[in-house]
């Protein structure tokens, strides 16, 4: 049920920066975007579609073959969004995040073989690119979470893990784990507030 | 200005794709509007980006890459097309007139001020809509028997709590009773998000529509 394996975090920070720097990443995603390079993209896919893949499979009970198929739409997106990528505003992880999130959600509602067709992109679209979330904001957000994130208490990262692998809303976060609503969305709330990535006098809405 | 805003537990599961597509709708809509908030977002989604990096790598085919680039070359042959946007549209976010079918609202008259357009988004738990008000007009006294979410897309209103902008993210609980009135000089169009009064619980909810979250007891 507790999916957090902070051991296994530390770990893969050591192979991360043995394999090549997020720079690097971003550097390819680039050529990608602007050129087509498919030298660069097969780099970025050697190095993202395990980890997409890892990714997908620690948060759901999707069998592999179905985790190759997400994977293989994450990595269709990126060939066809990276001309869309910023790197001023986002790191090559994140972003490649946020088409994982969204081909999930894509998928899980073919599979509830929903009738009203909604991308996950148009969801999410909004419309606008961000003025003020610069590379230094970035740049800040990562280390902080870099800094804090092998600090948190079990018991909020325990939380904090499950809602990103998982893609699970609070309420049933609460359910699976038997904790009460509040309490989760509490261990959340801390978690992000030790890790600085949310302003803390503006947490409360 | 826009001055109300999502709370953080609201951004953090849009963040990790845990809302259900008409929450979903009404957040990004506001992030539209709001810069401060995208920030947010954009952070939560880096804590994501971080959890991918720090992922086991889970070996995957020797051919997956030929496979994707040989499905990213048949693709290239054909372009999708946009869909026009009907004009009373053409001013709202391009979240909102992605969602609203063949882009063109389905109007219909609630009231003599008030009319309201279902957005199909395949869930049981919330209902998305748009409502437009005409200006100065009054939309009707009503409570709240789940949660509603409101977005001011054009125009403001006004109601016995306040004025709401362009951008605002107005949550009402069950309970609540208001009558939202648009401002004199011009109409106003909102997105809203009404929980469904028929509510469905456990793991059925989960299985007939993943979108679903399973509604606190």
């Amino acid at each position: 049920m507790i999916t957090a394996k902070p051991n296994s975090v530390n770990d893969s920070r050591v192979v991360m920066l043995a394999e090549g720097s997020p720079d690097d990443w971003s550097d390819l995603l680039v050529k990608v975007g602007e050129h087509q390079d498919r030298a660069a993209f097969a780099r970025l896919f050697s190095h993202f579609a395990p980890l997409v893949k890892g990714f997908l499979l620690r948060g759901s009970n999707l069998i592999p073959e179905q985790a190759e198929e997400l994977v293989q739409e994450t990595m269709i997106k990126v060939w066809n969004k990276a001309g869309s990528f910023n790197r001023q505003k986002s790191s090559a992880s994140t972003w490649i995040y946020t088409i994982a999130r969204n081909t999930r959600i894509d998928w899980l509602r073919r599979e509830a073989r929903s009738r009203v067709d909604i991308e996950a992109d148009d969801l999410y679209d909004t419309g606008e690119d961000n003025p003020s979330y610069s590379s230094l904001i970035k740049v800040r957000d990562t280390e902080n979470i870099r800094a804090h994130i092998g600090d948190l208490p079990q018991e909020q990262l325990d939380v904090v893990t499950k809602v990103y692998y998982e893609g699970k809303s609070h309420s049933e976060v609460s359910s699976e784990l038997g904790l009460p609503l509040g309490t989760v969305k509490s261990r959340i709330r801390l978690a992000l507030k030790k890790m600085n990535v949310t302003l803390a006098k503006e947490a409360e809405g | 200005m826009v001055s109300k805003h999502p709370n953080i537990d609201l951004l953090s599961e849009y963040a990790t794709g845990g809302l259900t597509p008409a929450q979903n709708a009404t957040i990004s809509a506001h992030l539209h509007y709001c810069a401060r908030c995208r920030d947010h977002v954009r952070s939560l989604e880096e804590i994501g980006g971080w959890m991918v990096e720090h992922s086991e790598k889970e070996p995957v085919s020797d051919n997956l890459l030929d496979a994707v680039l040989a499905r990213i070359d048949a693709s290239a042959a054909c372009p999708t097309e946009t869909e026009p946007v009907a004009p009373d549209l053409a001013m709202l976010p391009r979240s909102v007139q992605k969602l609203v079918p063949g882009g063109r609202a389905d109007w219909r008259p609630l009231i003599s001020s008030l009319e309201v357009a279902q957005i199909p988004c395949g869930e049981t738990r919330f209902e998305l809509s748009l409502h437009r008000i005409k200006a100065g007009g009054r939309s009707f006294q009503h409570d709240h028997k789940g949660l509603e979410i409101t977005v001011v897309l054009r125009g403001s209103f006004s109601d016995g709590d306040g004025v709401y902008q362009e951008g605002d993210f107005i949550v009402r609980e069950p309970g609540d009773v208001h009558m939202p009135i648009a401002t004199q000089n011009e109409e106003c169009v909102c997105l809203s998000a009404c929980e469904a009064p028929i509510r469905l619980t456990g793991m059925l909810t989960r299985v007939l529509n993943p979108f679903l979250g399973f509604n606190p007891a």
